[in-house]
């Protein structure tokens, strides 16, 4: 049996939402098929008031052991460092998430707010928000880069926006059934097993990037996203495409470009209107090149592709 | 179609080569003012978007290389212009 205790700090509740809609394993799996105890969740939690404070009061001093601690949302500093912006069960919740993450076994942060900082963090950031483990880019985040749990892991970041609901459900699983062994983290600390492929991976409009015919709206069924509707699958680990979305989907697959949500940097660009969906351009080449492409391999890439398009490739392929 | 434009282009249509859009957002501004011409000004497209019958500048940019050139219908598929060409034509929409 191992105890979970989920809290969030400055969130939107979608990776809550997106942990509720579960299916491998589901939420229900966790309790019934993994023994974890669900001692408090914002959306299941039963104990109010004076019950929670003293649940949580014992969680901190070790009474009750506190195994798992996932965190949704930024770690909210604002107004000057104090954290009375995000008030929970008597005081700022980053004064709970501090003791907490030194009692836990096992820290995660779900989404890209926990992780990154994600949209609340974005310049001008008023409630000075912070990832648990890093800011951006920035190694450090709230607990500090040195920060490791009881177990002797750093945070087990499991970004996007929101998380995949699996995502969220096998980490916690490979935790709570002691097989952390398996999770390898990579420099973001990120899960490799998640994390080390590509949007890209599995898109089926792979074809279409590769003989270099783009999609110029929304919803078109042909076409790849990247050249012109800013789609960030090439340089956006994640594996969106290989683990779908309802078991069916994924951004790309409808249309959408991916937006980047698994790495640190999102939201991209400066949001100006007409930058969001837009391949961002210099002399015609694309600002950000596919991961592991340079500007002169890419140009002749192009014309290699543009030379051996098959008559296929300027084709509506899919058919519905 | 394709040989009106080249007949046009031939006969020494002045069209707008210069500024190439440097950014994104110049290329949208770009596509702005194509979007406000006629549906049907053919010789106004050409301009605005300032085609050349003959590879263009150093680096020899031509449609075959560009993202919106369509090999096997000799088509530009960039909604706003949406003619047919020849694959060493060139317009200052070219994006690769």
């Amino acid at each position: 049996m191992a105890n979970l205790l989920w809290l969030q700090g400055g969130a939107c509740s979608g990776n809550t939402m997106s942990f509720l809609n579960a299916e491998e394993p589901s939420a229900c799996d966790l309790v019934n098929d993994f023994g974890i105890n669900v001692l408090w969740h914002p959306s299941l939690g039963v104990e109010l008031g004076e019950n929670l404070r003293k649940l949580l009061r014992d969680l901190v001093s070790g009474a009750i052991p506190l195994d798992i601690f996932v965190f949704e949302g930024t770690v909210v500093n604002a107004p000057g460092g104090t954290g009375e912006w995000n008030r929970f069960a008597g005081r700022p919740m980053k004064d709970w998430v501090a003791d907490l993450c030194k009692a836990a076994g096992f820290v995660v942060a779900v989404g890209d707010c926990a992780t990154w900082g994600g949209i609340p963090a974005t310049a001008p950031n008023p409630s000075d928000s912070q990832g648990l483990q890093f800011l951006k880019r920035e190694h450090g985040g709230f607990l500090g880069k040195d920060f490791t749990s009881k177990a002797g892991l750093p945070v087990i970041n499991v970004p996007g926006c929101p998380a995949h609901p699996d995502w969220i459900t096998q980490i916690v699983v490979a935790v709570a059934t002691g097989r952390t062994a398996d999770i390898t983290l990579d420099e973001f600390q990120r899960p490799k097993t998640f994390f080390q492929s590509f949007t890209q991976t599995g898109c089926t409009r792979n074809m279409h990037f590769a003989y270099k015919v783009s999609a110029t709206e929304f919803g078109q069924r042909k076409g790849c996203l990247f050249y012109d509707l800013g789609c960030r699958g090439p340089m956006t680990h994640s594996p969106c495409n290989r683990i779908l979305w309802n078991r069916q989907s994924s951004k790309t697959r409808a249309g959408m470009p991916c937006l980047g949500c698994t790495e640190p940097e999102f939201p991209f660009f400066d949001l100006a209107p007409g930058t969001v969906f837009k391949t961002q351009t210099v002399m015609g080449i694309p600002k950000d090149m596919p991961n592991g492409v340079d500007k002169k391999g890419y140009i002749a890439l192009t014309a290699a592709a543009k030379n051996a398009a098959p008559r296929w490739a300027e084709e509506d392929i899919f058919v519905v | 179609m394709r040989e009106r434009i080249g007949k046009l282009l031939a006969d020494g249509l002045k069209t707008q080569t210069e500024p190439f859009p440097e950014t994104a957002r110049e290329f949208s501004r770009l596509l702005d003012e194509l979007y406000r011409l006629p549906p049907d000004d053919l010789r106004g497209k050409l301009v605005l978007s300032g085609f050349t019958d003959t590879p263009y500048g150093p680096e020899r940019m031509r449609c075959q290389e560009c993202m919106y050139y369509l090999v096997h219908r000799k088509w530009c598929d960039l909604p706003e212009l949406a003619v047919p060409v020849e694959a060493d034509w060139w317009c200052r929409l070219w994006r690769i």
